[in-house]
């Protein structure tokens, strides 16, 4: 461990978000978008056992642990949410949802 | 050059290029196994900075649960592929990629002309202790009790609230 | 723990609140051939939280004391009569949502899924009592998202309609991108300091090697989360559509409770975390590491000016009142700018000024939705002589929203300007005042439709049930009552002004 810099993985961690979040802007597919949320939050996981690793203390670990738990929970309603959508328009593009003015 | 080293800068590749092609990628199955591989490749991450207990939960409920919810969904709704990422809406999407690549500049520059934080050294053997499952139960179960509980709450609503939404009876 | 006991006491109506969900996830299993007795439940379960919320008054304490490391008596809860203000706001908002939804034919048609209805909105009410109170950070992301993930659904609930599951959809997108962009900001924020817990990062941000650049960028990102949920300027995108699409009630229930949580949240984090003493006059001064107020103005005035502006031209009566409760937030947060007791104490009046005359301009919609269908401003016309109560109480709920006197939006705003004015910051009063002036003309819209427009045969006569005429009245009359005899709102307010600190 300690032979690889901290600043590394903050790097990759940061690289990891902004892909993320340009996810989120670019793409159409709800369910897609919806993966590109997961992966900023693994990113914000990724910084912070980096942060409790080099700290050597443990609450960076257990507050990833409450956002693995709130990842699962915004899934599972996300993922609902869209079925209903999908019952009622047959789409999960979100360009053709046409209230939606982004 | 040190072993982890070399572990880290495959790991971190892996996560890269897999993280780049689930946005890039239009047929979204394609895109979740890719995350998968994604989530793959941090727990090993993780396992390098000592960090057990997570690296073993980011498996079992990241890879495991969430994204087989994820896949199961995709494949009972058979979405179309999309068109090509950046035939529709050429400019604003062009923007937002230059506007993302501007902010990761910064970040980076950040994170190496000034350190984060304060000059943190390593210290191998509390992080060593503090990954390992007994020490995060500790924790867990006396300090950090109540956020413990709350999550238990949480996921309550996200269940009565996914009942809600996807039972078909209703109508 | 040797303080577990202690804490319980101390987290008592949290303790209500969850047992209450609990009670009505299993009556819902057991009455569930009849499902009449379960509002009474949730009523009731509200004003026992209630009770013990007030009972609570004048107790301060640390609940959950970490006793690891280095840092003791810093516990993961402040109790302090500011929490137990907004507590109060957020339980009296409840409870007259409930009623609403008793009055509510939107809901009521949805009467096999009334049980989880209630279930949510306590889930609602507990992620917001934990979030005025955290001063933890994983606490308050928890409590965040459980409040967002329950208010998600709720916005969806009648899914029928294409318009509620779209809002759903939308609010569910942009609130789980703000939390992820908080959570980022929470994760620099922590390898900064080494803890997560506000008051300990209150004494390291204060140490010299900090670097000034990553924290700030680390504030911003934390800043769109909690702008997210008050809906302020860069992060207000949401707003329109998910009160336009959601059902009323919830519709009601965002623009008060959850914006008060929010607040709660917001100033909390502040005062806490940057606030480094107060000084004999109240004035609070900030520790030299972020400069909050020139973003704070910018961020106000940008959010009233769009507020306003963007709800000239609606038609759609749920549409322009998501705007204006933009609008709204923009005056809030002018009462922080002021980074004052002062200030402190304007914005608790202008909560419990906003609290009756919004919910009370959501319930007439609701009540001419019930009837109508819909919420167009064109079947207002002539309201005014068809259902003389109704109208009435609009035109004060609406007079008192854009700040006139003699309503009680008049003293919100008056303890506002004076706030402003004696922190010399006439300019930024000035540019509210001429906001006011731009919402009277959209309130005043509705008003010429309720009036001046004659009703034609194909409108529909509004007549209510006794029980809803009380509950209009029992709106009304405070905002009246307090726009001329304000004493007793001030003093709870100059009671309410203790926020834990160091």
């Amino acid at each position: 461990m300690s032979s690889v810099p901290m600043e590394y993985y903050l790097i990759l961690s940061a690289f990891m978000f902004i892909v993320g979040v340009t996810g989120v802007l670019i793409r159409r597919n709800a369910i897609v978008v919806f993966m590109c949320i997961e992966l900023m939050l693994n990113s914000a996981n990724l910084s912070l056992v980096t942060f409790s690793s080099y700290l050597g203390n443990p609450i960076g670990q257990i507050f990833v642990f409450f956002v693995m738990t709130v990842a699962a929970a915004e899934a599972a309603v996300g993922l609902a949410i869209i079925i209903a959508i999908f019952r009622n328009k047959l789409t999960v593009n979100i360009d053709e949802i046409n209230i939606f003015k982004w | 050059m040190k072993i982890d080293l070399i572990l880290f800068f495959l790991l971190a590749g892996i996560a890269v290029v897999t993280s780049i092609l689930v946005i890039t990628r239009r047929n979204a199955i394609i895109s979740a196994v890719f995350l998968v591989l994604n989530f793959f490749a941090l727990a090993g991450l993780y396992l390098l900075l000592n960090a057990q207990f997570i690296s073993v939960v980011q498996i079992i409920v990241y890879a495991g649960a969430i994204m087989v919810l994820f896949l199961f969904v995709l494949m009972l709704l058979r979405t179309d592929n999309e068109s090509p990422i950046l035939s529709d809406k050429r400019p604003l999407k062009y923007f937002a990629i230059l506007i993302s690549v501007f902010v990761f500049v910064q970040i980076a520059y950040l994170l190496f002309a000034g350190k984060p934080s304060r000059n943190i050294t390593p210290d191998e053997a509390a992080s060593i202790n503090s990954g390992t499952i007994q020490a995060i139960g500790k924790e867990l179960y006396t300090n950090y009790i109540i956020p413990f509980e709350v999550a238990g709450f949480l996921l309550l609503a996200a269940t009565i609230g996914a009942l809600v939404l996807a039972k078909k009876k209703f109508e | 723990m040797t303080n577990l006991y202690q804490s319980i006491l101390l987290i008592l109506p949290e303790i209500v609140v969850s047992s209450v969900l609990i009670i009505l996830v299993l009556s819902d299993l057991i009455f569930h051939k009849d499902k009449r007795v379960i509002p009474f439940i949730a009523g009731l379960g509200i004003i026992v939280t209630g009770a013990f919320v007030i009972n609570q008054f004048g107790i301060t304490g640390f609940a959950f004391q970490t006793s690891s490391q280095t840092v003791r008596n810093y516990g993961m809860m402040a109790i302090d009569s500011f929490g137990v203000f907004f507590k109060l706001i957020v339980t009296a908002s409840s409870l007259l949502i409930l009623f609403f939804s008793h009055a509510s034919n939107e809901i009521q048609k949805t009467k096999d899924r009334l049980g989880e209805y209630y279930a949510l909105i306590f889930g609602m009410i507990l992620g917001m009592f934990f979030m005025i109170s955290a001063t933890d950070m994983i606490l308050i992301y928890l409590s965040m998202e459980m409040m967002s993930l329950s208010s998600y659904v709720l916005a969806g609930f009648t899914k029928l309609r294409d318009r509620s599951s779209e809002a759903s959809l939308k609010y569910l997108i942009y609130g789980a991108v703000s939390s992820g962009l908080m959570l980022f900001g929470i994760s620099i924020v922590y390898g900064m300091t080494g803890s997560t817990n506000l008051y300990v990062i209150n004494s390291l941000i204060q140490a010299p090697q900090i670097n000034l650049f990553a924290l700030s960028f680390a504030i911003v990102l934390i800043f769109a989360g909690i702008g997210y949920k008050i809906s302020s300027a860069p992060f207000h995108f949401w707003t329109p559509d998910v009160y336009e699409g959601a059902p009323i009630t919830i519709t009601a229930f965002l623009s008060v409770a959850s914006k008060a949580a929010g607040f709660a949240l917001l100033i909390r984090f502040i005062k806490t975390t940057f606030v480094s003493y107060i000084d004999s006059n109240g004035s609070w001064t900030l520790i030299n590491v972020f400069d909050w107020k020139p973003i704070l103005i910018g961020i106000s005035i940008l959010t009233m000016t769009l507020g306003n502006f963007s709800a000239l031209w609606q038609d759609n009566l749920k549409r322009m009142l998501a705007y204006s409760s933009i609008a709204h937030a923009g005056y809030l947060l002018l009462g922080l700018v002021v980074f004052s007791n002062q200030g402190l104490i304007a914005i608790l009046i202008y909560f419990i000024v906003y609290l009756l005359m919004n919910l009370g301009a959501f319930l007439i919609v609701m009540l001419v939705a019930n009837k109508t269908g819909s919420e167009e401003i064109d079947d207002y016309n002539g309201l005014g002589y068809t259902s003389p109560l109704l109208a009435v109480s609009f035109a004060i709920f609406l007079i008192s929203l854009t700040g006139l006197p003699p309503t009680a939006g008049f003293i919100g705003k008056l303890y506002l300007f004076i706030a402003l004015v004696d922190a010399k910051m006439i300019f930024v009063a000035v540019i509210a005042l001429l906001n006011s002036v731009v919402s009277l003309y959209y309130y005043i819209r509705v008003l010429k439709h309720m009036y001046l427009v004659k009703p034609t045969e194909s409108t529909a006569t509004v007549v209510p049930s006794l029980n809803n005429r009380i509950l209009v009245l029992a709106l009304a009359a405070p905002v009246l009552i307090f726009g001329i005899y304000f004493a007793p709102i001030v003093d709870l307010a100059k009671n309410c002004l203790v926020i834990l600190g160091l």
